[in-house]
């Protein structure tokens, strides 16, 4: 079986380039029409350089905390159980098998024999229990796996590749959640040393391996000599990367980076700046459009507060913007307008395109109605002498340049109707510090998460009551018990035509409440040089993974 | 005596900051530090004693070059700026040779220029001096790096990649040294002495060597602690833009991240470089300038 | 320093303070008003700067953006001088002891640079325009305040003093009639020359970040906002460049003019 077992998302009409295995099997991945890299061989050696506009993860390891800056690297030396094939299906990876009872309790899952961490270890079942333990352990302070693996609650081991585990409700989303990068198997020894040794080099099983980390200069990453793929490549002239290794680098100035790329100093790039991606082909660079899985790009509306409070004045706030423009002109075309609240890989999206028209004069009747109706002297409309005034604070950790463009774009035509809009540009911490605080009417934060089930997290209204450090992901406030039901059941059934079901109400319910503004997909570009050839496997997670990438000698 | 006002005033700050104390340093409100960190914090602060005795522990830590950990890192502050410090002090010199040199040609030129020329001259140190970093540095790249494509944009390791960040340093504070050194020059040249040894034959360039530098340079060196420290404000800006590794992206980091213990480390950093460096060219002028003449 | 050069600075001077006080003036369009179909338009009769991302005209935002980015650097030279002027005299009029501690103290704020100083003072507080303020301020304090007590000390033996206490003129009226005013002549042309720095350092902070919010349209914000699509539209970035360096110029030439001395600092 090809290595396209992963999915991929490759840029149709785009220079993206093919894997390596379609060259012998012949059958390529949809799209592609880059002649030169048929006729290209797979050659050995080389180092390639990357360079990401994210901020450098304070730990490599993607079980403490939990972003897709750490994603991104730690695909390279970290494996999941579990992944997605190209048509979106989940299958096992580094597990064989598995089975669930019927009552949805127990879950087992066999491992493949015969793969070994990089330190020696071999990788049995007491790994499988050791990573969840980590996972779950407040000590390692994981957010995104700890999530993930919620309803865990024991695992057996029953023999040397079995283990299994013990659920405290049915979890029909738990193969998907156990396909991500934050909850990769990591090896047992190696996670018993104290946490800063272990996120300077965690110990996977991927393709590459962590030789060292120079803080603020870059990560080194090497080739695995003794890699093994958990389903079998025949095609595969060697079982090991091309690449002898992976300078990976961090440079969060968008002209910076690019400016490094066409000089050819860097030979990948993400967080492509979409007007970069519109001239790509002509620059002759090649393109990676792999959109993140879990929620789309949205803004939440903060429906516990005024004046969001009432549903007629969210949506005259979603009807006065115009998304569509804004989106298309800042955006170059590298980004489609999307009317939904999940990302457009998850199959299971639903949208309705007419509830977010733009329609200024329905929005100031809805204001009217709503008691807005007067105005003060800088044209913002009042009520009982207080101003209609939403906070919106930003990250520009989270937000790129075009995207807080396009927040400008709606403050200006939110005015137009008697909005006051007060973008605050904040840090990373600030912004956390603000969302715990309440201190917001609007909001734009991403999540990404494998699968529909992101949805429970996002808008179930346990979802709103804060972890202890304050945290919460259900920005929109939504506290619906109709939601709440569909959304618990729908994890819980085993008939998929029921899941899909269930969770279409759901999304009907919180479209149609006007509580969020879906905007697009949570953008996932790359750009590589001409020197680049075989990018485009990438992870459960959108996340691309250079076991087949090498560059021209 | 400095340090000590400088880590006082950092001490008092942090006091200041509405909230817990602990919050403070692990990153602010939003930081989402768990009970357990809090609680180490407490624990590594004293939080618990006496405002006193909390001072006292905190200069002793001081003392012996204990910065904490940084929270955002989670390494000791001062690994991290062992790691990063040699880049930027690298950095930081060359960048203060270049003025120096170019700050010196020009003011020579100047001397021997015409009206025109010297007006001109004028202006041209005067824009230099108030270009920002940002700005210079932009275009610099757009120039020789996309444009161009002679120098590289961001840090590959080479001496090359050392040009276009140390250009941008350097040139407004040459623009900046000339000035200075313009106006002394001007007085010296158009001392008695001069005029006598120009009278004697003397040829212009050599009264530069002997009379004029010394007179040049003097007001430089009495800045040379300023300017350093301005380099190192600056390091800040173009480490960002040239993707350098440094005190100054740390520092930014740090403060976005509100990563206190690695802000405080940094600034007492600064501060003693700029003790260090003026005791130096006070040296410097002492060996160039004996007898102590007033500039 | 030629006539010419001296003239054109007041201008240039009186220009920018046009633009700041009355934008409207000089610019009459909405520096808000954003218009998504025409943005990235080049430099040309419809848009003389060209425009933004959002379409949003250069120019006026230029003009416009004049009153932000003035305003942080003479509160800035403001906050700095009346400190300079407070501190300084104390010191020159006090006793040794007094005059040695509040020395120190001008040193230590002397020894960390503007921009660490902006950033410090943002690790605790947070973004704003406020911080930036009392950061740059702060900076340029001890500068000015060594001028204001090296010129008082000077003073404080001259002949007029002695004929003021002779007729029996009391300390503060002292203070009042003529140390501080002839203390100041040379501070107002440092002043000067500061004004530019303290423009530039708010710009800085804002490139970076951490100034004023969107969407004001601050000359370092909209550098920053520039940067990213450098090689896309070049002007996005030339022209806010440009007022700033021609803020600093003139602003540097006016107080040379004065008879400021750069060595002074």
């Amino acid at each position: 079986m090809q290595r396209n077992s992963r999915s991929s998302r490759i840029l149709a009409g785009a220079l993206a380039l093919p894997i390596i295995g379609a060259l012998i099997a012949g059958c390529s991945s949809t799209g592609s029409t880059d002649s030169t890299a048929r006729s290209k061989e797979p050659v050995t050696g080389g180092t390639m350089v990357y360079a990401s506009g994210d901020a450098e993860p304070s730990c490599l390891d993607p079980h403490v905390g939990g972003n897709y800056p750490q994603a991104l690297v730690a695909s390279q030396y970290l494996e999941s159980l579990f992944t997605k094939d190209a048509n979106g299906q989940i299958i096992p990876w580094l597990a064989e098998s598995t089975e669930v009872s019927k009552d949805g309790l127990t879950r087992t899952i066999k491992l493949r024999d015969g793969i070994t961490f990089t330190d020696g270890t071999k990788l049995t079942a007491e790994a499988i229990k050791a990573n969840i333990k980590h996972l779950k352990d407040p000590n390692t302070a994981s957010s995104t796996g700890y999530l993930a693996v919620g309803k865990v609650v024991s695992i057996d081991v029953k023999d040397e590749l079995t283990a299994v585990l013990k659920l405290s409700a049915p979890d029909n989303a738990l193969l998907e959640s156990l396909s991500m990068p934050w909850t990769a198997i990591e090896s047992p020894k190696a996670l018993e040393r104290d946490q800063a040794t272990n996120c300077a080099a965690p110990v996977g099983t991927g393709p590459f391996k962590v030789k060292s980390w120079e803080h603020q200069k870059a990560v080194n990453l090497v080739r695995n000599e003794d890699y093994v793929l958990p389903v079998a490549n025949d095609e595969r002239a060697s079982s090991t990367a091309y690449l002898d290794g992976i300078t990976w680098r961090f440079i969060p100035e968008a002209a910076t980076r690019y400016a490094a790329l066409q000089s050819g100093e860097v030979d990948v790039i993400d967080n492509a700046q979409p007007d970069t991606i519109s001239s790509a082909a002509d620059a002759g660079l090649g393109h990676l459009d792999a959109p993140r899985p879990g929620s789309s790009n949205r803004i939440e509306l903060n429906s516990s507060k005024a004046p969001f409070n009432d549903v007629k004045v969210r949506e005259a706030f979603i009807r006065a913007v115009d998304a569509n423009t804004g989106v298309s002109a800042l955006f170059f075309g590298t980004a489609k307008r999307s009317n939904s609240l999940l990302s457009s890989v998850e199959p299971l999206a639903y949208s309705d395109e007419s509830l977010f028209t733009t329609d200024t004069a329905k929005a100031n009747q809805l204001l009217d109605e709503a008691g807005w109706s007067e105005r003060d002297a800088e044209g913002y409309r009042v009520k009982d002498g207080k101003r209609l005034s939403l906070r919106f604070p930003v990250s520009t950790n989270q937000s790129v340049p075009a995207e807080q463009s396009l927040f400008e774009q709606f403050q200006a035509q939110a005015k137009a109707v008697g909005f006051e809009v007060k973008i605050d540009l904040l840090d990373l911490s600030s912004w956390y510090g603000a969302l715990a605080k309440h201190e917001y009417n609007l909001v734009s934060a991403p999540y990404t998460k494998v699968g529909p089930s992101v949805l429970r997290v996002l808008y179930h209204s346990d979802s709103t009551v804060p972890a202890p450090s304050g945290y919460f992901a259900n920005n929109a406030q939504v506290k619906d018990e109709k939601l709440d039901k569909l959304l618990t059941e729908a994890e819980e059934t085993e008939d998929e035509a029921q899941r899909a079901s269930l969770y279409e109400q759901a999304q009907k319910i919180v479209l149609e409440g006007y509580y969020v503004l879906p905007l697009y997909d949570q953008q996932n570009h790359f750009l590589y040089g001409k020197n680049v050839h075989g990018v485009g496997t990438t992870t459960a997670v959108s996340s691309p993974v250079y076991f087949d990438t090498f560059l021209d000698q | 005596m400095v340090l000590w006002l400088v880590a006082t005033a950092i001490f008092i700050a942090i006091r200041l900051i509405p909230g817990d104390p602990a919050e403070a340093i692990m990153g602010g409100p939003g930081s989402q530090a768990s009970a357990e960190a809090l609680a180490a914090a407490r624990a590594e602060y004293a939080l618990d004693q006496p405002v006193l005795a909390q001072y006292l522990l905190y200069l002793g830590k001081l003392i012996t070059l204990d910065f904490g950990t940084s929270y955002s890192l989670k390494q000791p502050v001062t690994q991290v700026m062992g790691e990063v410090l040699p880049n930027t002090l690298w950095l930081s010199l060359l960048a203060l040779a270049a003025a120096w040199l170019m700050a010196l040609c020009f003011a020579a030129a100047a001397t021997r220029s015409n009206r025109f020329g010297s007006w001109l001259g004028n202006l041209l140190e005067i824009i230099a001096a108030a270009v920002p970093h940002f700005w210079l540095g932009a275009v610099l790249i757009m120039l020789f790096s996309s444009a161009l494509g002679w120098l590289p944009a961001v840090d590959n390791g080479s001496a090359q990649g050392l040009v276009l960040p140390v250009l941008t340093l350097a040139l407004p504070l040459a623009g900046f040294l000339t000035q200075l050194m313009r106006d002394s020059l001007a007085e010296a040249m158009g001392s008695q002495f001069a005029l006598a040894a120009r009278a004697r034959g003397e040829s212009r360039l050599k009264l530069f060597w002997r009379h004029g530098l010394r007179h040049a340079a003097l007001p430089a060196l009495s800045l040379t602690g300023w300017a350093f420290s301005s380099l190192l404000s600056g390091a800040v800006v173009v480490e960002a833009i040239f993707a350098r590794p440094g005190l100054g992206r740390s520092l930014l980091s740090a403060v976005l991240a509100r990563d206190i213990p690695m802000v405080t480390g940094i600034a007492l950093f600064s501060a003693l470089v700029y003790i260090l460096v003026m005791a130096l060219a006070e040296g410097i002028e002492r060996i160039i300038n004996p007898a102590g003449d007033q500039r | 320093m030629s006539r010419t050069a001296k003239i054109l600075s007041v201008l240039v001077v009186a220009l920018w303070l046009l633009m700041a006080v009355a934008p409207s003036l000089l610019a009459p369009s909405d520096p808000l008003a954003i218009n998504p179909t025409q943005a990235f338009q080049k430099p040309g009769l419809a848009h003389f700067f060209g425009t933004d991302e959002s379409g949003r005209d250069i120019y006026t935002r230029v003009i416009h953006g004049a009153g932000d980015s003035l305003s942080i650097g003479l509160a800035a030279t403001a906050l700095g001088t009346g400190l300079a002027i407070v501190l300084g005299t104390v010191a020159a009029l006090s006793p040794r002891w007094l005059d040695e501690i509040i020395l120190r103290v001008l040193e230590a704020l002397y020894a960390i640079p503007s921009l660490l100083m902006a950033l410090l003072i943002i690790a605790f507080t947070g973004p704003g325009v406020g911080p930036a303020i009392v950061a740059v301020g702060l900076s340029t304090a001890p500068g000015y305040a060594r001028l204001v007590r090296s010129q008082i000390r000077s003073l404080k033996n001259s002949e007029m003093l002695e004929a003021a206490t002779v007729l029996g003129r009391g300390t503060w009226l002292k203070v009042k009639n003529h140390l501080v005013p002839n203390a100041l002549k040379p501070l107002l042309a440092l002043v000067t020359l500061g004004i530019g720095q303290a423009v530039i350092w708010a710009a800085a902070l804002s490139f970076l970040g951490l100034g004023t919010p969107p969407p004001a349209p601050e000359w370092g914000a909209m550098l920053s906002a520039g940067r990213t699509y450098l090689h896309l539209a070049w002007w996005m970035s030339l022209f806010p460049g440009l007022a700033i360096v021609a803020v600093a110029v003139s602003a540097t030439v006016i107080g040379r003019a004065l008879g400021g001395k750069v060595k002074s600092l």
